[in-house]
């Protein structure tokens, strides 16, 4: 049974068509990569899932049932959870406030299942070892550390699909291992992740299948070797080889 | 010692009303500049309530829901319109209303005003008002901030800094706008109840965009957002604004000199708090 379905997605601004006609299913507890050159239109899709654009044709399927009309919220109440590209983070808010307000915003009955929440912030920041920061503003933060606590609140707010628009952008490459470590996490615990990223290595390593779009389209989707013998694959996203 | 007991009763009275609207200005950051459109039809329905039927307990009733009415409104076109769109909008709201009461002659008196409000009866002296509104002004202050404090006040700064950021980890964005609004409206209220009782005369001219820019000019200066901030320089600066009597200015003088002193506030304000005001909207 698939976890996420869409269907026909389209979207456009005024004459600008950005998507076109994009359809794919996500298994539960598959990790699906998203890739494609700058402008492709990832991100686009990402807030199309999320509930901030409304797609002008398609439908979306979550557990079966039609999301297409919900808000934003709404989505994400019932297991949605969205890392932004540049940080979702509230810089003015301490640590403890950024995770709590996303507890809090759980449904009821959710939120007396994972008993006292302080207790449950504690653990969040734990997790990426920011404890010691928990009453400084999160402004303070380095762009890693905002992205592993992102990812640990998403994850500790008992979010079930993860909609990471590039995780490991603006992360130095020892910070990449530890995000790379909190995705595989996500895999094991059964989360079901699409996933946004420009380094392929990273995409191939722990991606069960990969999308790959193009100018607003899917043009081809595949495991990750598959995808990464394609030739098609080679001429969007480093250009038409002049050798062949 | 009376001119005490009247600028804590002035300060007082506000104090419900300016902490309200820094739930949706200040920490909200909506730019609802129609607080004092809330705040004129609330004082009419309270006092023409209380001219026709004689009774506080209607008075205040009919003041809250005109409040909630005037101020539901408001959040209505927050939902409908963008940031700056709404600021404007607001303005001209503000100034419809006021053209309504000024021009309802018949009901409202219009610009003459509703002279010989009538006191609550353990309200006759200025002390006996001074104590009464410094209680409920208080009991403001720390309804306000434990509010601040609470999962409410967390939804509204979330949503502040980012409101795509706040919806997508689950935040409703217009039950919490919706709140803040109604807050607003709570607080309004008890000013704009207690306020022509104590002058005994309820005048149109007290509701126009000098009374705004007061409110702006304390919750800038106060620190947008912050209850104990905003509730000091409420004090301090209605302490400034009424001592301009006691410089020696012909009475015609009064009024725009007291409009520049505000102006100035405001300037300084603005330049010492740039960064934090409003910061600039992220990218996703
Ligand atoms: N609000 C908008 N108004 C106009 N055009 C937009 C808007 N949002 C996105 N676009 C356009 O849509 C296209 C897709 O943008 P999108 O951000 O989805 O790309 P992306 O694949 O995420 O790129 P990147 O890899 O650089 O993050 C771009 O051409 C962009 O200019
Ligand atoms: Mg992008």
């Amino acid at each position: 049974m698939a976890l996420l379905s869409l269907s026909d997605i389209s979207f456009g601004i005024g004459q600008h068509q950005i998507l076109r006609n994009i359809a794919f299913d996500v298994a539960e507890g598959d990790i699906v990569g998203l890739i494609g050159p700058n402008g492709s239109g990832k991100t686009t899709l990402f807030n199309v899932l999320s509930g901030f654009l409304k797609p002008s044709s398609g439908a979306i399927l979550y557990r079966e049932g039609d999301i297409t009309a919900l808000s934003a919220a709404r989505r994400s109440r019932l297991g949605i959870g969205r890392v932004f590209q540049n940080f979702g983070i509230f810089r003015d808010m301490t640590l403890e406030e950024n995770v709590l307000v996303a507890l809090e915003a759980l449904p009821k009955d959710r939120r007396i299942q994972l008993g006292d929440l302080r207790t449950v912030v504690g653990e969040t920041l734990e997790m990426v070892g920011l404890s010691s920061h928990a009453k400084k503003k999160a402004g303070c933060l380095s762009g890693g550390q905002m992205r592993l606590l992102e990812i640990a609140r998403t994850l500790k707010s008992g979010k079930e699909l993860f909609l990471l628009d590039e995780p490991t952008a603006g992360v130095s490459p020892k910070m990449t291992g530890q995000v790379a470590d909190l995705i595989t996490a996500l895999k094991r615990e059964g989360k079901t992740v699409l996933i946004i990223e420009h380094d392929l290595p990273f995409i191939g390593s722990i991606c069960d299948r990969v999308i790959v779009m193009d100018v607003g389209q899917i043009v081809l989707q595949g495991t990750p070797g598959e995808v990464k013998k394609s030739k098609e694959l080679q001429e969007i996203y480093f250009g038409a080889d002049p050798t062949t | 010692m009376n001119f005490a007991w009247h600028i804590i009763t002035l300060i007082a009275i506000q104090m419900p009303a300016i902490l309200g609207y820094n739930f949706v200005f200040g920490k909200g950051k909506i730019f609802h500049f129609g607080p004092l459109g809330v705040s004129l039809i609330t004082a009419y329905a309270s006092v023409l309530t209380l001219v026709h039927t004689q009774s506080f307990v209607l008075s205040f009733v009919a003041g809250l829901c005109a409040a909630l009415l005037v101020s539901l409104l408001f959040a209505w076109l927050s939902f409908r319109l963008e940031a700056d769109g709404l600021g404007v909008i607001s303005l001209a709201v503000h100034l419809g209303l006021m053209a309504v009461v000024l021009n309802s002659n018949v009901l409202t008196r219009g610009a003459l005003g509703i002279p010989g409000v009538k006191r609550m009866a353990f309200l006759q002296s200025v002390s006996d008002f001074a104590i009464f509104s410094g209680v409920i002004a208080v009991i403001a202050i720390i309804a306000a901030y434990f509010l601040n404090r609470s999962a409410f006040g967390r939804r509204l700064s979330a949503l502040a800094e980012h409101n795509w950021y706040a919806e997508a980890v689950g935040v409703n964005r217009r039950h919490t706008h919706t709140w803040a609004f109604v807050i607003a409206a709570i607080g309004s209220t008890f000013s704009n109840f207690l306020f022509p009782q104590y002058l005994t005369l309820l005048h149109p001219s007290d509701y126009q965009f000098h009374s705004f820019v007061f409110y702006i000019m304390v919750i800038v200066a106060g620190n947008p957002g912050s209850v104990l901030g905003v509730a000091t320089s409420t004090a301090l600066l209605m302490i400034l604004k009424e001592s301009i009597r006691f410089i020696a200015l012909p009475a015609a003088m009064i009024g725009p000199v007291r409009l520049m002193l505000f102006g100035a506030v405001l300037f300084a304000a603005v330049c010492w708090r740039r960064d934090t005001l409003f910061p600039p909207k992220r990218e996703v």
